[in-house]
């Protein structure tokens, strides 16, 4: 019992770790390749969650949707739904600059939860959408955590070989170039605008994905799971951590930053009784101590950015 | 840096391991809220009244054979990532037999449907109140202490008209509770009752002002406002800024604002004209034992959905007691305990109710929150009654039904 409980505790980490992972390379795509501020994950997420939501339960009176279909059409229309909603904001917000685009990402994502919230015929409004399928589960409870983690590392396995294609494939190299040198990138004849927004589409749809596997692994989605602080900024801590511009990064950092923000607090849950309730707030500030202590010892991430030809990488990062 | 973060991670792990050392034979229920995030300021007084509960069980001779009863707490945080994952670890790394919370509605669905449904554990939420938990496909695993929403809105409604109160102004908070509430009170008192709504909006929380939304809920010319949210937070200042600007004469609460913050803030003698409806238990004693109970643990009885809270708590030892702190049949043995038939058990008499369970004698738990008998949803009614502010804090003004 146990052990059984064990193993099916590291099961769903590792289902919520493939599932961050996701956002992490989707983030990886605008941020580490294209250098795109995006402050607004949790609006993709909750627009792919939702799409996939409305796409697969079975129909309600007073709101639209409940079109029964297969989880796949779900998560196929859910990158979609992302990818377009993302093609007006970046066409009209990446004309910005770095933090200018934070503030722009940030309010939009803000916008996209309170249209979730105040619209029930859309959404159901602020009670969220229940009885979302969750692809086989009817067997037992850890066969279904199995199955479905099998399910979502396919899922990440295929978008991290393609977006790792990508990233050493020429359209990677020019993302980098336009990221470090805009003005360079264009005298060499590079659409940048153009680039810049298809990083931001692509990344936005990995999102959209993210946001449908989580809706379903959970049965429901609320707009409680749209807050910044989980869909968005866990998300950049985990980027962060693993080292942008890097996809393996993305997947470690998620990896590390959920299991200690799990796990510590079954750390915590052993100081005395009487602080049962103080112990949960410890967990929050070993999460932002890492975070410091990375941006101080490591701002290049676990695994940095690979610099072909550079022997740079290899010294580390205290020397700065 | 890399040694330091193994080293850092390695301390976790050990902590972790060094520390599951489970004591022989103690049942555990899971004890999961909002301990960080929005509800932060709530959940720790709903956590105290549950391990109200887990203290008097133990007094009183424990679960079964004297085996102790420990309630484990975890940080459901508000959302449905903290919920699942707090439930996860309460389930497999401590192994509970059954879960009171998570105290968020989303969390509370997540949870449920991704961990506590398939896992067969059976969870009963203090303050759940979406109407979404009603038609969760549970197996008879999930349960509330707390009445949907849906009833109090309902009932509020019947109330007011049956009190004369004529057109009305609806402000709620966007939220699942104020959402939940303003919309059952909207469908009784305007498509029931043929009552007049002259505005019907929502807010959100922690602005400053709310002048502007009250210039806008004024104009259908109701003079009186109901209210839908919380009176420790937003909801207070809605009602102190109508009541300086004089936008309204008479003012409705649904149970959030029947909170000892709106009297000690506005003072008693501004609010004549001002009621709240409010879950009471049904004629008994047993709400004053509670509240007595949780002032000798130094908790504040006012807090809301403390009363809920140590329900649930206490009902779910309760049937634990029956089925002999085993997760398997603690749904059917919660409505065994609690089905209206049988010796009446009031809150923090778990020696006489063991007692009884262990004779085979029928016992009903008469809650401080209500009598909790549960429906075949695992809904309770609630029974609520209508306050008004006298010299003594809240009074009683009239039952509702």
């Amino acid at each position: 019992m146990e052990f059984l409980g064990l193993v099916n505790y590291a099961l769903f980490m590792a289902i919520f770790i493939a599932i961050y992972a996701l956002l992490a390379l989707g983030l990886n795509i605008q941020w580490g390749f294209a250098g795109l501020f995006n402050a607004g994950i949790a609006g993709f997420f909750a627009v792919g969650a939702y799409t996939s939501a409305i796409l697969t339960t079975e129909a309600v009176d007073g709101r639209i949707g409940g079109f029964d279909l297969h989880f796949v059409i779900g998560w196929i229309g859910a990158m979609i739904a992302a990818a377009l909603v993302a093609w007006p904001i970046g066409k009209i917000c990446l004309r910005f600059r770095s933090d200018y685009l934070a503030i722009a990402s940030i309010g939009i994502a803000e916008i996209i939860r309170l249209v979730i919230k105040s619209e029930p015929a859309l959404t159901n409004g602020a009670r969220g959408i229940p009885g979302i399928p969750r692809p086989m589960s009817d067997i037992g409870y850890m066969e279904s955590q199995v199955a479905y983690l099998i399910i979502v590392l396919a899922v990440l396995i295929a978008a991290y070989v393609l977006v790792e294609r990508q990233f050493n494939a020429p359209w990677g190299r020019m993302m980098r170039a336009i990221r470090d040198n805009e003005d360079a990138a264009k005298a060499m004849g590079k659409d940048v605008e153009f680039r810049r927004l298809e990083a931001f589409i692509f990344g936005a749809a990995l999102m959209g994905l993210g946001g449908a596997l989580f809706a379903h692994f959970n049965r429901s989605i609320t707009p409680e799971a749209i807050d910044p602080m989980v869909a968005t900024f866990l998300v950049w801590i985990m980027l962060i951590l693993g080292g942008s511009g890097n996809n393996r990064g993305a997947i470690l950092g998620a990896a590390v930053v959920w299991i200690i923000w799990s796990v510590s607090e079954i750390a915590t849950d052993r100081l005395p009784h009487e602080y049962a309730i103080q112990a949960k707030y410890i967990r929050l500030f070993l999460i932002g101590l890492m975070l410091q202590l990375v941006l101080r010892f490591r701002p290049e991430g676990l695994l940095p950015e690979p610099l072909r030809g550079d022997q740079r990488s290899a010294k580390g990062g205290a020397d700065h | 840096m890399k040694t330091k973060l193994l080293t850092l991670a390695a301390g976790l792990m050990t902590a972790t391991a060094l520390a599951t050392v489970p004591a022989k034979a103690d049942v555990k229920i899971g004890l999961i809220g909002g301990v960080s995030g929005p509800i932060a300021a709530m959940a720790p007084a709903m956590i105290d009244a549950a391990q109200l509960a887990v203290q008097q069980v133990n007094e009183q001779g424990g679960i079964g054979d004297g085996e102790k009863l420990v309630g484990v707490v975890g940080d459901s945080a508000c959302n449905p990532q903290g919920g699942t994952d707090a439930a996860t670890k309460a389930v497999n790394i401590e192994g509970v037999a059954g879960i009171v919370g998570p105290h968020c509605s989303g969390a509370v669905l997540a949870a449920a449907g991704s961990v506590t449904i398939p896992a067969g554990v059976t969870l009963v939420t203090p303050s759940g109140t979406s109407p979404e938990i009603t038609n969760l496909e549970d197996n008879d695993s999930v349960f509330r202490t707390v009445p949907s929403d849906d009833y109090q809105g309902r009932a509020l409604a019947r109330t007011l008209k049956d009190m004369g109160y004529g057109k009305v102004a609806v402000a709620y908070l966007n939220n699942d509770y104020g959402t939940g509430l303003a919309n059952a009170f909207k469908t009784e008192y305007v498509d029931a009752l043929g009552g007049e709504i002259t505005q019907f909006a929502a807010h959100e929380e922690g602005k400053a002002s709310y002048r502007s939304n009250l210039a806008e809920l004024a104009k259908g010319g109701a003079d009186t406002l109901v209210i839908f949210d919380y009176g420790d937070g937003t909801g207070l200042t809605i009602l102190r800024q109508a009541l300086e600007n004089g936008f309204f004469e008479k003012f409705v609460g649904g149970d959030g604002m029947k909170s000892d913050a709106v009297i000690n803030e506005l003072g008693a003698e501004n609010l004549a004209n001002f009621v709240s409806s409010s879950p009471v238990g049904e004629k008994s004693d047993s709400l004053d034992i509670f509240n007595e109970a949780f002032k000798g643990v130094g908790g504040d009885p006012d807090a809301i959905f403390a009363n809920t809270s140590y329900d649930a708590a206490f009902l779910l030892a309760l049937a634990l007691e029956k089925t002999g702190g085993r997760k398997e049949g603690v749904g059917a043995a919660l409505r065994e305990v609690s089905n209206g038939e049988g010796e009446a058990i009031r809150p923090g008499e778990w020696q006489k109710a063991k007692e009884l369970i262990a004779a085979g004698t029928a016992i009903d738990y008469k809650g401080a929150a209500g009598d909790h008998n549960f429906d075949a949803k695992g809904d309770v009614p609630g029974t609520f009654a209508l306050f008004e502010v006298g010299a003594d804090g809240f009074e009683v003004v009239s039952e509702m039904n």
